[in-house]
C-alpha cells in the first residue's frame, strides 16, 4: 500500500515545494518539465515506478526575459516560447534557430530547454550545443541554496548527477557576435539531428572573425565545444568555403558516434558540410546585414 | 445512352469520410468498454533456445487474471503450403518474440503482471541469423523436424533450412551461355526488410457466442482467419465467425492470420470478451515485413541487345516460419521472369528459415525488389553492350503473342505503347539536364525511367445483391474496408451502373462470414477484380429477374427494356416504363424479392507444361504493367537524396474512378520512396530489429514528397469487371528500381542495395564500401537448387 | 488523484494514477475513441488534441498535470452536420483512406487555419512535420487544404 503522501504526479506550486518533493522521495521521484521524454519511458523499456514532480505550475520557471546585458530563461521556457522570445536577436540567434527546428512542432511546443539540458541519455539535443556556444551559464536551485554552473562543467556531471537540485534558469551575456545553428536530419526535418553545430562569432578588422565559439552535438555521446576550429579560424574571413576547408583539418578531436540513425564516421563527414551552412546562413543573414 | 461501364466511371466519393473525420469510426483497437477483458502474450526474447520449463501456475492467481493459454490449447500447425508454425512454442524457441503463452485480466496492467509471473527457464540453441549463415554447410536447423510436417500443396522442393524451393526451365539455358556471339551480364542485388506501419496495429477481440467462435478482428482476410483460428484449435471452420470493423491500413501485413486464435481461446476459456492489440513495440518487432532478399541474376545477350539466356536466384528471407514467403517464391517467374522477352531461362526462388521474426505480404511482394534487381541488372547490361537504356527497353519488353518465363502467351502490346506514353509525359518538361550534372546549388542531378511487371491475384470471391423494395439494393460480400476505398468506390459503382441506380443507393455490407461466401481476401490487387466480377455477375442475375417481371408488366420484351436512373424503361422511350421499386413490389406477389448471386475465380491462363516446378501458380491471369520516371538530386557532402518529379503510366485496364485511384498512386509511390530512401530494419545480433518504434524507423514525411504526376493507360486486356485491373498495389512496384537506377546513373557507380539511405549513398560516393559480394549464391545456377 | 478537466467544453473528473497519458485518459476512461494512440512517442500526431487552444500531442501529456485545463477532442469541433473547413476540404476532394492519421491531421491543420488564414504549400507542410500518414503520400490532403487557403483568400 502506497503510504507516501505525494501523489504518483505531485503538482508542485513553487521551487521550494519541489525541491522539498525532491530531496524527500529520493531516487523515487524525477523532475517532470515538459514530458517528451520521461513519458516516453515505457518504450525504452524503463518500468520504474518513479514519482514525477511536475514543476509545469512553477511560474517563476516559464519566464524569459532579455535585456542589454544578458538574457535569462527559465527552465521549464518551451522549445516554441524560445524560438518566438529570441526572434530578431543577433546574437541569440543560434539558440532561437536551435529551438525554432527541432524534433517536430509539437514536441516543440512541449519539450522544454531544462528538460532538454538535463536529459543525460539524449545525445541529439539542439539547445545544447547552442548553449555551449552563447556561453551560457545555469542556474542551479537547492534546498541548501543556489549557484551558478557553466554549461561545460554541467555537461561534464550530468550523467552522474541526483536530481536533488534543479536547473531553474539559463543566463546568456549579450554580445556584439552574431551566431547561428545548423543541423542535419536523415528526413528533411522531424529527426533529432545525426548532427548539429552552434557557431558564435565577432568580426574585427577588415571582415576577419576575431572570436569564435563553436559546439558540436550529436557527434559523440555529449556536446562539446570545437576548440581547435575556433582557434583555426581566427583572423579569416568567415567565408563558407574556407571555413569548410579549415574544419575539414579539425576533426580528429571528435570520435564519432555509431548509432542506429547513423554510423560514426558518417557523423564526422557531414560535419564540415554544415560548418559550410552555418556560415553560408551567416552571411546570408545577418553578417550580410551588418557588413 | 451510356453503356454500362460507362456509366460506372465516376468520382464517387466514399461515404466513409464523414465519420473518420469526426473521429467516430469504430476500428478493432476502438472496441472496448467495461464488459472487455484485456489480453497480451509473453513472447521470447531469445532468438534460439530450448524450452526447459513452462509454469503459469503462479500467474493464474494473480489478481485479475481472467485465462491463461499456452501450447497445450492449441494443438494444431499452420502454414501456406506447409504447416510448419504452431501459435505458442513449446519445446523450441525459433525466434525473438515468438508468443509463449497468452493472458487475459481484467486490466492490461493486470494481465502485464501476471505475464512477469510466468516461470521460463530456456537453454540457448545456436542462431541461424542470416540466409548466408541458413545455407552453411552444416548449419544448425531452424526447423530440424521438417520432414515430419504436414505437406499442403504438393510439389515443391524442401530439404534443411530451404523452407521452399520453386524452379522455372524454359529452353537451353547452357546453350544460350555457351554462345560466342554473347556478352554475360552478372549481377548481385540485396534489399532490407520494410515494415508496413499500418496505424492501426493488428488487434482483434473475441467472445464464445452459442457455442461458437466470434472474432472482430482488423483482417483483410476473414476467410483465412476462420481457416487458421479452426486448424490451430483443432475445431470445424463452421465454429468460427469473422467479421471486421473498419481496417486501420492493412499494406499486406494483415494478409495473414496472427493475434485471432490467442483472443479466440482466451475468450472461450473465460467466457469473456477478449480484447488483444499489439502495442506498437510489439507490432513493429514482430511484423510480418517485406522480406530481406539476396539475388543474382546473369544474362547472355547478344550484341543487338537480344537476352538469349538469363539464369537467376532469389533468395527470400521467410524467417522462422514458411508464411506467405513460401507462396511468394512463385512470384518470381513473373517479376524477376517478366518485363522482357527471354529466349531461355532458368530461376530459382527460395525461402530460407532463418531465427529472426517471421515475414509477410506487403503491397507488391516479392515485385518490389525483384524489379529493383532487374531494373539495374537491365541498365548493367545497357553498359556492358553499348546500348542505350530507352531503345533496350522498347526493343526487348514483352508485348503480343510473346511468352513469359513459364511459357504463358501475353496478349496485346501493352509496355511498349507505355513507354511512349511516358516519353510524351517527360517531353511536357524539357529541363536540359544531363545524368551527373551539377545542379546550381552543387547537387548531383539524375534520372532514370524503369518497367515493370505486376499481376492481379485473381482466386474465388462471392457475392450477393438483394434488390430491395424501396429502389436500393444490397451488396453482400466478404469485402473489407483496409483504407483503399474498394468498397467505397469501384463496389458500389459497379453495382449500380449493372442496376440503372444511384451508388449512392447500393448498400456494401463488410465481411461476415456467416453472411457471405468465400473470398480469398482483400489485397494483390483483386477486390475490385475479384469480388467485383462476382458482384457483377451477381448483379446480371439480379436484372434477370427484374427484367422477366417488368416484361410481363410494360409487355414488351425483355431485350428492349433497359435500366437507367432507377427505372425500367422501353429502348429508345424514356418515360415509357416503371420504377424498379412496382417491379420488386410485383416481384413479391408473384415469386418473392428479388436476388441474385455471382461468383468468380478467374479464367485459369496456361503456362507451357513442364516450365516451372513448386509453384502455386504457373502463369498470371491479369498482368498489370508500370512505367515509371524519377528525376532527383544528390547532396554529395550529405547523400540526402531529394526526389525532384516522380511520373506514373500504370496499366489500369479501365479507370472507374479517376481520384480514387489518383489517391492510391500517391500514397503508393511514396510508400516506395520510403522503401528507396528511409525505411530500414536492421536485425542485430539478438535476432531482434533495432527499429522498434517511429523514431528510429522513418516513415516519409509531408516535406520528404512530391506531387506524383501521372498518365493512366487504358485499354489493355483484361478478364476484370468492365475491363478493370487493381490499381492499389501495383504504384509501388518500380519506386525502388526508378529512384536506385537515377542514383546509379547520377553517381556513376554501382547500385545493388536498398535503402538508399544518406548514410548509403555517402558511402557509395565517397568509394567507402566494398562491392556487394554474395558468395553463398553460386554463379553456376544448379548449385542455387536442391533438385540439382 | 482526483483531476478535474474540461473535454469538449464539459467537466470530466478522472480518478487514478496521475501519470496515465491524456491518450488513455480520452480513449480508455471516457470512450472517447476519435484520439488515436498510435506510436506513443510524438512522432505520429494521431493522438492531436487541443489544450487550452494549442495543439499537442496526448500521449506524452500526464493527466495529472493537466488539472484545470481544457481539452478539446476530435470530437468537439464539429457537429455532424457541419463539418469545420478543414473536415469539409478533406471530405470534398474525398483525401480519406484508412481515417486513423486523420483525427490528428484535422487537430493540427484546424489550429494552423486559425494561425494562419493564407498559409503556402511548404507552410503548410511544414506545420504537418509531426502528423504522419501512411496511407495518402500527403499531396492530396495539401491540396485540399490550399483549396480553402483559396477560398478565403477570395471571399
Amino acid at each position: 500500500m502506497d503510504i507516501t503522501p505525494y501523489p504518483k504526479l505531485f503538482l508542485a506550486n513553487d521551487l521550494n515545494e519541489a525541491l522539498r518533493a525532491l530531496r524527500e522521495l529520493a531516487d523515487s521521484a524525477i523532475p517532470l518539465a515538459g514530458a517528451t521524454w520521461v513519458m516516453r519511458a515505457p518504450l525504452r523499456c524503463e518500468t520504474a515506478d518513479r514519482t514525477l514532480i511536475d514543476l509545469s505550475r512553477i511560474e517563476a520557471l516559464r519566464t524569459i526575459n532579455i535585456d542589454q546585458q544578458e538574457a535569462v530563461i527559465g527552465a521549464l521556457a518551451t522549445h516554441e516560447q524560445i524560438a518566438n522570445a529570441l526572434n530578431g536577436y543577433n546574437d541569440l540567434a543560434a539558440l532561437a534557430q536551435a529551438a525554432g527546428h527541432s524534433a517536430n512542432p509539437a514536441i516543440r511546443r512541449m519539450a522544454t530547454i531544462g528538460g532538454n539540458i538535463c536529459t543525460a541519455e539524449f545525445a541529439a539535443a539542439d539547445l545544447v550545443p547552442a548553449l555551449l556556444a552563447l556561453d551560457a551559464r545555469l542556474e542551479i536551485e537547492g534546498l541548501d541554496g543556489s549557484r551558478t554552473q557553466t554549461m561545460a562543467a554541467f555537461l561534464e556531471a550530468r550523467a552522474t548527477r541526483a536530481h536533488t537540485d534543479l536547473v531553474t534558469r539559463l543566463i546568456i551575456p549579450r554580445t556584439q557576435r552574431t551566431s547561428t545553428h545548423a543541423r542535419l536530419t536523415l528526413r528533411k526535418a522531424g529527426d533529432y539531428p545525426v548532427a548539429n553545430l552552434s557557431v558564435s562569432i565577432a568580426l574585427g578588422a577588415g571582415g576577419k572573425i576575431s572570436a569564435a565559439t563553436v559546439a558540436v552535438g550529436a557527434v559523440e555521446a555529449v556536446a562539446k565545444r570545437w576548440t581547435g576550429f575556433e582557434e583555426a579560424i581566427i583572423g579569416h574571413a568567415p567565408s563558407p568555403e574556407k571555413m569548410q576547408m579549415i574544419a575539414k583539418t579539425c576533426l580528429e578531436e571528435f570520435d564519432g558516434r555509431d548509432a542506429m540513425d547513423a554510423p560514426g564516421w558518417y557523423r564526422l563527414r557531414v560535419l564540415t558540410g554544415l560548418v559550410a551552412n552555418a556560415f553560408s546562413t551567416l552571411q546570408e543573414t545577418t553578417l550580410g546585414r551588418a557588413m | 445512352m451510356q453503356n454500362t461501364a460507362d456509366a460506372a466511371v465516376m468520382n464517387f466519393p466514399r461515404r466513409d469520410a464523414r465519420d473518420k473525420l469526426l473521429g467516430r469510426t469504430k476500428y478493432t483497437i476502438d472496441v472496448g468498454g467495461s464488459e472487455v477483458i484485456h489480453a497480451v502474450l509473453l513472447r521470447a526474447d531469445v532468438a534460439s533456445a530450448q524450452v526447459l520449463r513452462l509454469d503459469v501456475e503462479a500467474a493464474r492467481s494473480m489478481p485479475g487474471v481472467r485465462a491463461i493459454a499456452t501450447w497445450e490449447d492449441a494443438p494444431g500447425a499452420h502454414g501456406i503450403g506447409i504447416a510448419d508454425h504452431p501459435i505458442f512454442a513449446r519445446d523450441v524457441i525459433r525466434y525473438h518474440g515468438e508468443p509463449i503463452a497468452a493472458i487475459a485480466a481484467e486490466t492490461l496492467e493486470q494481465a502485464h503482471a501476471a505475464a512477469q509471473a510466468i516461470t521460463l527457464e530456456l537453454a540457448p540453441l545456436p542462431a541461424v541469423l542470416t540466409m548466408a549463415q541458413a545455407l552453411e554447410k552444416d548449419a544448425p536447423l531452424v526447423h530440424p523436424d521438417w520432414k515430419d510436417y504436414d505437406i499442403l500443396f504438393e510439389g515443391a522442393a524442401r530439404g534443411g533450412n530451404v523452407a521452399w524451393e520453386a524452379t522455372v526451365a524454359r529452353g537451353d539455358t547452357d546453350a544460350a551461355f555457351d554462345r560466342t556471339d554473347v556478352t554475360i551480364v552478372d549481377g548481385v542485388y540485396r534489399v532490407g526488410r520494410q515494415s508496413h506501419v499500418p496505424f492501426e496495429p493488428r488487434a482483434v477481440v473475441a467472445a464464445f457466442e452459442d457455442g461458437r467462435h466470434h472474432i472482430q478482428t482488423s483482417t483483410q482476410v476473414p476467410w483465412t482467419v476462420r481457416h487458421v483460428t479452426a486448424r490451430v484449435l483443432n475445431i470445424p471452420e463452421s465454429q468460427v465467425r469473422v467479421t471486421v470493423p473498419a481496417v486501420g491500413g492493412g499494406f499486406g501485413l494483415k494478409f495473414d492470420c496472427s493475434l485471432e486464435p490467442y483472443a479466440a481461446i482466451l475468450a472461450k476459456k473465460s467466457g469473456r470478451v477478449v480484447s488483444l492489440v499489439n502495442s506498437r513495440r510489439e507490432e513493429q518487432m514482430t511484423c510480418l515485413c517485406r522480406e530481406n532478399a539476396e539475388i543474382r541474376i546473369r544474362s547472355a545477350v547478344t550484341a543487338d541487345g537480344e537476352i538469349v539466356g538469363r539464369e537467376a536466384t532469389v533468395l527470400m528471407d521467410c524467417g522462422a516460419y514458411g508464411g506467405e514467403q513460401v507462396f511468394l517464391t512463385t512470384m518470381t517467374a513473373h517479376t524477376l521472369g517478366g518485363n522482357y522477352r527471354l529466349g531461355s531461362v532458368r530461376l530459382s526462388s527460395r525461402a530460407i528459415y532463418t531465427n529472426t521474426p517471421p515475414n509477410g505480404a506487403f503491397r507488391a511482394c516479392n515485385g518490389v525488389y525483384n524489379t529493383f534487381a532487374l531494373e539495374r541488372h537491365t541498365d548493367e547490361i545497357c553498359d556492358a553492350i553499348g546500348m542505350d537504356r530507352m531503345e533496350f527497353r522498347r526493343h526487348n519488353v514483352v508485348g503480343d503473342q510473346d511468352i513469359g518465363a513459364t511459357g504463358q502467351v501475353f496478349e496485346g502490346d501493352v509496355l511498349r505503347p507505355m513507354i511512349d506514353r511516358m516519353q510524351a509525359l517527360c517531353a511536357k518538361h524539357p529541363n536540359g539536364r544531363e545524368n551527373g550534372q551539377r545542379l546550381d546549388d552543387g547537387r548531383i542531378y539524375g534520372r532514370a525511367m524503369t518497367v515493370g511487371t505486376w499481376f492481379i491475384f485473381v482466386g474465388p470471391s462471392a457475392a450477393t445483391v438483394n434488390l430491395n423494395v424501396d429502389g436500393s439494393a444490397t451488396l453482400v460480400t466478404s469485402g473489407v474496408e483496409i483504407g483503399s476505398g474498394s468498397m467505397m468506390h469501384a463496389l458500389p459503382q459497379i453495382v449500380a451502373a449493372g442496376l440503372g441506380i444511384a451508388p449512392e443507393q447500393v448498400i456494401v455490407k463488410t465481411a461476415d462470414t456467416d453472411a457471405a461466401g468465400r473470398d480469398l481476401g482483400v489485397g494483390g490487387g483483386r477486390t475490385t477484380v475479384s469480388i467485383g466480377a462476382a458482384s457483377a455477375a451477381a448483379c446480371d442475375e439480379v436484372r434477370d429477374k427484374l427484367l422477366a417481371v417488368a416484361s410481363e408488366m410494360l409487355q414488351t420484351a425483355p431485350e428492349q427494356l433497359v435500366l437507367a436512373d432507377g427505372r425500367v424503361e422501353i429502348r429508345g422511350r424514356p418515360g415509357s416504363g416503371t420504377t424498379i421499386q412496382k417491379v420488386v413490389a410485383e416481384a413479391e406477389t408473384r415469386t418473392g424479392p428479388i436476388s441474385g448471386s455471382g461468383a468468380f475465380t478467374g479464367p485459369g491462363i496456361e503456362a507451357m507444361p513442364g516450365c516451372a516446378a513448386g509453384h502455386f501458380i504457373d502463369a498470371i491471369d491479369i498482368p498489370v504493367f508500370a512505367v515509371h520516371d524519377c528525376e532527383l538530386a544528390i547532396d554529395p557532402d550529405t547523400g540526402q537524396v531529394e526526389i525532384l518529379a516522380y511520373r506514373v503510366v500504370q496499366d489500369v485496364g479501365r479507370a472507374l474512378n479517376h481520384r480514387a485511384i489518383h489517391g492510391q498512386i500517391q500514397g503508393g509511390v511514396v510508400q516506395g520512396m520510403g522503401y528507396a530512401l528511409h525505411e530500414e530494419i536492421t536485425i542485430n545480433d539478438q535476432g531482434c530489429f533495432d527499429q522498434t518504434g517511429f523514431e528510429a524507423y522513418r516513415l516519409p514525411l509531408a516535406q520528404d514528397v512530391v506531387p506524383i504526376e501521372f498518365d493512366l493507360f487504358e485499354g489493355a486486356p483484361s478478364c476484370g469487371p468492365l475491363g478493370t485491373k487493381g490499381a492499389g498495389e501495383v504504384p509501388i512496384l518500380n519506386v525502388g528500381a526508378t529512384i536506385g537506377c537515377a542514383i546509379a546513373n547520377a553517381t556513376g557507380k554501382q547500385v545493388s542495395q536498398l535503402p538508399l539511405t544518406p548514410p548509403r549513398v555517402l558511402a557509395l560516393l565517397d568509394g567507402r564500401d566494398e562491392p556487394l559480394a554474395l558468395n553463398h549464391i553460386s554463379a553456376i545456377w544448379s548449385d542455387n537448387t536442391l533438385r540439382r | 488523484m482526483t483531476i478535474t478537466l474540461t473535454v469538449n467544453r464539459e467537466e470530466r473528473i478522472f480518478s487514478g494514477d496521475p501519470r496515465t497519458p491524456l491518450v488513455d485518459v480520452l480513449r480508455d476512461h471516457l470512450r472517447m475513441t476519435g484520439t488515436k494512440a498510435v506510436c506513443r512517442e510524438g512522432f505520429c500526431g494521431a493522438c492531436m488534441v487541443h489544450v487550452d487552444g494549442a495543439p499537442m500531442a496526448s500521449c506524452l501529456l500526464p493527466v495529472g498535470s493537466l488539472d484545470g485545463a481544457a481539452v478539446t477532442t476530435i470530437e468537439g469541433v464539429a457537429t455532424m452536420e457541419h463539418l469545420n473547413a478543414v473536415q469539409q476540404a478533406f471530405e470534398d476532394h474525398d483525401v480519406v483512406q484508412c481515417g486513423m492519421c486523420f483525427p490528428g491531421m484535422v487537430m493540427t491543420m484546424s489550429r494552423l487555419f486559425q494561425t494562419n488564414t493564407s498559409p503556402d504549400r511548404d507552410e503548410i507542410k511544414a506545420a504537418m512535420t509531426g502528423n504522419i500518414c501512411r496511407c495518402t503520400g500527403y499531396e492530396r490532403i495539401i491540396d485540399a487544404l490550399m483549396s480553402i487557403r483559396t477560398n478565403e483568400v477570395t471571399s
